[in-house]
């Protein structure tokens, strides 16, 4: 049985029988039918198409290049680390499967049951709300990055492997941007070349510590640490995180955050995060190992990663021609760290905004059409970012704060809000009878938990 | 560091019904400061209770447990960690069995005490809040606290200021009576039945439970700060736009 449920994963992906379908095109007609005319003003180009640099090729890269590819745009994709295994969590929800049409090989895992573990280990199983088709879906960020490549690549961008190193700003409208990055060959071993590159606009998807950014001077934003151990831990073990995600909770885990077991393709993921206490992280990555510690016992540590991940946005998103998306932006949301969807949803939308301010590719655009992007983007998601910062603010705050969290994640309802509002990136209006009880329920949980904890406190004598 | 290791030996003696298994191995110097205070800790959690005669395990490794933690980066080190699980304290109270507290045992006279279930789970939670357990699928925690009626949270719930909180109220109230029926004519008993003196009083009474002490301003205004932290990040970012977009509207 184990067999079959752990297959090897020998290849970079598994082998589907189920055709790739990389040419559907993407309904754009609602888009074109509300076509701004801020750019109308705005100069035809002739002899060429609007030529955009994308710097950075993970998610939000991959989605912008392919959008602006697909749709007569000249596209450079810009990417140092083509093999580039990056340290993350790599859960995406559902709807992410249908909206960028991702082939369902690349899905590791299919996460159906999520554990979340009290300081008081107290665990509630989440997850049985699920409908049979649904779940997280866990990629490796190295397969899904290389996947959207491809996919730009084939709709016409180029592919560049190379170091983005500066650019120089224009002086008017009309004037290109033009970058300066050390290009890598194959064959040509470790010395790159220097080149330069002209463009008209650029997105800048490069990540936490973006160059791009420091070029337009948008500005630093907090950050999280995040580190994370990958064991391979013995098959009977593994049995048991075939289709389950661990979270833990509690001040010996992480202050403001959750330490995490994930299933990966043929380990698991342990890691905790944290923004108060970094250089702490350390301690907090062996407290999280001993809470799981019965279930990865005999593992061993195969990769150890940290990364920062981004608190808020920048202050500063776009400047001129230039717009910043995924993780260079600061799209990750509070709570669940959740930030591959945000960062693919930015890199689409941002290069919807372009290719709608310059007519398909025909006229130049100024900072009008990428602001609509901010607009958009500002008006969709705000919401989303505002409810998990209030959630993180409400129930990360203190142990007796988390057990009334993980109290309240046992209640259906719950857990079939959050799936829901987590999978499909909508927020269903709920029953106001059941939020009503919900609110009485967890203001009683919250009660409990810090009369508990007065308790506690007397005992300390 | 001697100092230490008598009181707690002292406290260990006051306490000698209490059965406590101490074998520690005196590795590092560090370490071994360490568990002499967790030692002398857990004692004085004792002495408070009253019926609970807990059994402390502490393994040899419990001093390597402590050093380990520095620096585990590579697969050796995890080894070690993971090796370290025996060495873990572990919570034993035989009224905890399997995995919630035998409720049977704390009937006194007839009559259930849930005073004494509340402070056995304090107990239990501050004894993982200092040496964090592993969770295990084979011995899962079933206890909630939900199932200790409300009335019992009620009888232990205890406000230092209380006698502050209610002279505060009558004053107010008092002057507020005086002051509303020298103005309009409308005496005590009026004001009674009036329903905006009503919502004054509920107003007042809110007010003077919510402000005990000056710290509770600055308090408040703390948590309005960090709830409003994040709307101001983004706020910060789609303003500076709005000013580069006026100054860019300017030049063209």
């Amino acid at each position: 049985m184990s067999s079959i449920a752990l297959k090897s994963f020998t290849g970079l992906r598994q082998s589907t029988p189920e055709p790739s379908h990389f040419n559907v095109p993407l309904p754009l007609a609602r888009h074109q039918r509300f076509k701004v005319s801020a750019s109308k003003s705005s100069p035809k180009l002739t002899n060429r198409n609007l030529r955009v640099a994308v710097i950075g090729g993970g998610p939000a890269g991959g989605c912008a290049a392919e959008m602006l590819a697909k749709n007569g745009i000249e596209t450079f994709l810009i990417e140092r680390k083509i093999d580039n295994c990056k340290p993350c969590g790599g859960a995406i929800p559902l709807c992410m499967v249908g909206e960028f049409d991702l082939p369902l090989d690349i899905i590791d895992r299919k996460v159906t049951k999520m554990k979340m573990i009290s300081p008081s280990n107290v665990a509630v199983d989440i997850g049985q709300t699920l409908k049979p088709h649904e779940y997280i879906g866990m990629v490796r960020r190295e397969v899904l990055d290389a996947y959207l490549r491809e996919r730009a690549e084939k709709n016409g961008a180029m592919v560049i492997n190379g170091l983005f190193l500066k650019m120089d700003l224009p002086k008017n409208q009309e004037q290109p941007y033009v970058l300066h990055f050390t290009e890598y060959d194959g064959k040509k071993g470790g010395l790159g070349e220097k080149k330069t590159l002209e463009v008209d606009a650029v997105i800048g998807a490069d990540g936490a510590n973006s160059k791009v950014a420091k070029s337009i001077n948008a500005g630093d934003y907090d950050y999280a640490i995040a580190f994370q151990e990958r064991v391979r831990i013995p098959d009977e073990k593994m049995v048991y995180y075939e289709n389950l995600a661990e979270m833990y909770v509690g001040d010996d885990v992480s202050p403001d955050f959750y330490g995490w077991v994930f299933p990966k393709c043929d380990h698991v993921a342990v890691g905790t995060g944290t923004v108060t206490h970094k250089g702490d992280i350390k301690k907090f990555q062996l407290a999280t190992r001993n809470r799981a510690k019965d279930k990865i016992l005999g593992g061993k540590i195969i990769r150890v990663e940290a990364h920062p991940i981004p608190e808020h946005p920048r202050p500063r998103r776009l400047s001129d021609r230039v717009a910043l998306v995924g993780d260079a932006a600061g799209y990750v949301t509070k709570c669940s760290g959740e930030g591959i969807y945000f960062a693919a949803k930015s890199g689409r939308m941002c290069a919807e905004a372009i290719v709608q301010g310059s007519e398909n590719g025909t006229r130049m655009i100024d900072e009008g059409d990428m602001r609509n992007y901010l607009e958009k983007w500002d008006k969709t998601y705000w919401p989303t970012y505002k409810v998990l910062d209030v959630l993180q603010k409400v129930f990360y705050r203190s142990n007796p704060a988390r057990e009334a969290f993980v109290e309240m994640c046992a209640d259906e309802y719950v857990q079939k809000m959050t799936f829901d509002s987590y999978l499909y990136k909508k927020v269903v209006p709920g029953n106001p009878l059941q939020d009503l009880k919900l609110a009485v329920n967890t203001i009683g949980s919250l009660v409990r938990a810090n009369a508990l904890r007065n308790e506690m406190e007397k005992l300390r004598v | 560091m001697a100092c230490i290791a008598i009181s707690a030996s002292l406290q260990r003696a006051c306490c000698s019904s209490h059965h406590v298994t101490n074998k520690q191995n005196p590795q590092t110097k560090p370490a071994r400061s360490l568990g002499t205070k967790q030692v002398s800790h857990v004692v004085t959690l004792y002495v408070d209770g009253q019926r609970s005669c807990n059994v402390l395990e502490q393994n040899d490794k419990s001093s390597s447990h402590m050093a380990a933690p520095k620096d585990a980066a590579d697969g050796d080190e995890l080894k070690r960690g993971l090796e370290t699980e025996s060495s873990l304290l572990k919570f034993i109270d035989d009224r905890w069995k399997n995995g919630t507290w035998d409720l049977n045992m704390f009937v006194k006279d007839g009559n259930m005490h849930w005073d004494g279930v509340i402070v056995a789970e304090a107990r239990r939670r501050k004894f993982l809040e200092i040496y964090p357990a592993s969770a295990t699928n084979e011995e899962p925690v079933l206890f909630r606290s939900s199932i200790i009626p409300w009335w019992a949270w009620f009888m232990r719930s205890y406000l230092p200021e209380a006698e502050l909180i209610n002279g505060r109220a009558a004053m107010v109230g008092f002057f507020m009576a005086y002051i509303v029926d020298a103005f309009t004519g409308l005496d005590v008993i009026g004001q009674t039945g009036n329903l905006i003196c009503k919502a004054g009083v509920f107003v007042t009474i809110t007010c003077v439970i919510l402000f005990r002490k000056k710290e509770d301003f600055q308090n408040l205004k703390n948590l309005t700060d960090k709830t409003t932290l994040y709307d101001k990040q983004w706020q910060s970012s789609s303003y500076q736009q709005q000013n580069a977009s006026k100054a860019s509207a300017k030049d063209t």
